[in-house]
């Protein structure tokens, strides 16, 4: 892949191809941890790194390959030259700080913006536990411990989440978004939005967060690193449709 | 002086809020005003605290019209905002600043491990508690004390979790730590865990903003003897 500018892009000056192809991440479709690492090398114009697609299914997550690089056996695992950054937050986080004047800039300079995306940022790991802990409720616990009661307090806790971040963007329009400007905080929590409407959330009872999803669906380092397996499949889950 | 604008509401035997007191006193800021409230009498849950945090969790931060909740996110905007004074607390290498950011956020789920075992009670209603879900969560927990350990032995002795400075990763992971031997760790199992504790336990930082009813009260149950 070359680092010229998507559509909509502003052209920036291409970063030199050796940087981004001393990176590289393992990564699995339809995990938003993988997808914020995506987003941001995307934003920070380091197209060219390379990667590997492994599959969740087939247990490839705790293959030797990724155990190399993160004894966790998690994904993503991303790798710039001798340095390793696992954890999706620290990978964005890392990327951002060492390449701060290039791309987009997702973190604003004035401590007190900073202060509403860092805390944004930090919900947005919240979200995606109650996201989780309904959405993976069978794989999470096994069978003999299950009750209706856990789940149901589960999608109760997570309802109240979703309706947290509805009032968060009571006046999302392009442009203005989480905390302002595109940043960070979005990276984060954008791949949980899109990942709650696939799962059958309702557009009609979430309103702001539907016009969130939409808006951004379109920004070129989310569209080009959209899950693969979404763009090409019908929405088939529904287990968040009733929240 | 910029502490004086600043208000924290906190909660004692809270590592949430233990970690932003780590972060002010690190960075110079004593003399911040601070509140402690009761999770037992559900003080959490006041208005006083909604009003900064719709959330109703502690730690809540103010400084002058800002505000900061989350823990991290606190500690991330002192840093960013006082970078010149007191500790620098992120590292300038890009090694030892990828490694601290990596073991920050794997000291969440080193969190979360430890609440799966010591708060198992108060997360899950009587009616749904399995002695097989406490004793998997208890095995994670030994998993994951495998890995700190294993992460301080290649550090090497006197090391910090980043490297040869305290950065942000001790200031989030420590209380972790101290929770552990609070609540029974035992001593010869985990050398290295231990080892970083007493390293710590008595940095200025720390030492200021020990969990006030650990100092006067009796222990906690011992939930971790036998992990």
């Amino acid at each position: 892949m070359t680092s010229s500018g998507f559509p909509g892009c502003q052209s920036a000056p291409a970063v030199p191809a050796h940087m981004a192809k001393s990176m590289s991440l393992l990564w699995g479709a339809g995990s938003p941890p993988c997808w914020r690492v995506m987003i941001t090398l995307e934003e920070k114009r380091l197209q060219g790194y390379k990667r590997k697609l492994l599959s969740f299914q087939k247990g490839e997550h705790k293959s030797q390959e990724v155990l190399e690089v993160n004894p966790r056996g998690q994904l993503p695992a991303f790798r710039h030259g001798d340095v390793v950054v696992n954890e999706s937050t620290a990978a964005c986080l890392y990327l951002e700080n060492r390449f701060q004047s290039q791309g987009n800039r997702l973190i604003p300079d004035s401590p007190a913006e900073q202060a509403l995306v860092f805390q944004r940022m930090m919900e947005g790991l919240t979200l995606t536990d109650r996201l989780n802990s309904v959405i993976y409720y069978d794989l999470l616990v096994p069978e003999e411990e299950r009750h209706d009661s856990a789940l149901k307090r589960s999608k109760e806790t997570l309802s109240t989440e979703l309706q947290l971040w509805e009032g968060y963007l009571q006046n999302v329009a392009a442009g203005s978004y989480l905390a302002g400007p595109f940043s960070l905080a979005d990276v984060v929590v954008y791949p949980n939005v899109a990942f709650a409407f696939r799962f059958g959330l309702s557009a009609g009872r979430f309103p702001k967060l539907a016009k969130y999803y939409s808006l951004l669906k379109e920004r070129p380092s989310i569209k080009a690193s959209w899950p693969p397996q979404w763009m090409s499949s019908r929405q088939g889950y529904d287990v968040l449709k009733d929240l | 002086m910029a502490a004086k604008s600043m208000t924290l509401l906190w909660g004692s035997g809270s590592c949430p809020c233990w970690r932003a007191m780590i972060a002010l006193e690190e960075k110079n800021l004593q003399g911040y005003n601070h509140k402690l409230l009761s999770f037992d009498k559900m003080e959490h849950k006041s208005q006083q605290v909604l009003d900064i945090n719709p959330r109703g969790q502690l730690p809540t931060f103010k400084h002058g019209d800002t505000l900061v909740n989350e823990s991290y996110a606190i500690c991330l905007y002192l840093e960013s905002h006082f970078k010149s004074q007191g500790n620098q607390l992120i590292p300038d290498g890009p090694e030892e600043q990828a490694l601290m950011y990596q073991r920050m956020f794997e000291g969440l789920t080193f969190y979360e491990k430890l609440g799966s075992v010591i708060y198992y009670d108060w997360y899950v209603p009587e009616g749904e508690r399995h002695d097989s879900a406490l004793k998997r969560n208890k095995d994670g927990l030994v998993v994951e004390l495998g890995l700190w350990e294993g992460y301080l032995s290649k550090q090497g002795s006197g090391s910090f979790l980043a490297g040869k400075s305290f950065s942000l990763a001790d200031v989030v992971v420590f209380p972790t730590v101290a929770f552990l031997f609070r609540f029974g760790l035992s001593a010869g199992r985990y050398p290295k865990l231990e080892e970083y504790y007493a390293l710590l336990k008595d940095r200025p930082s720390i030492k200021a903003s020990w969990p006030p009813h650990w100092l006067e009260g009796p222990e906690e149950e011992l939930l971790l003897k036998d992990i």
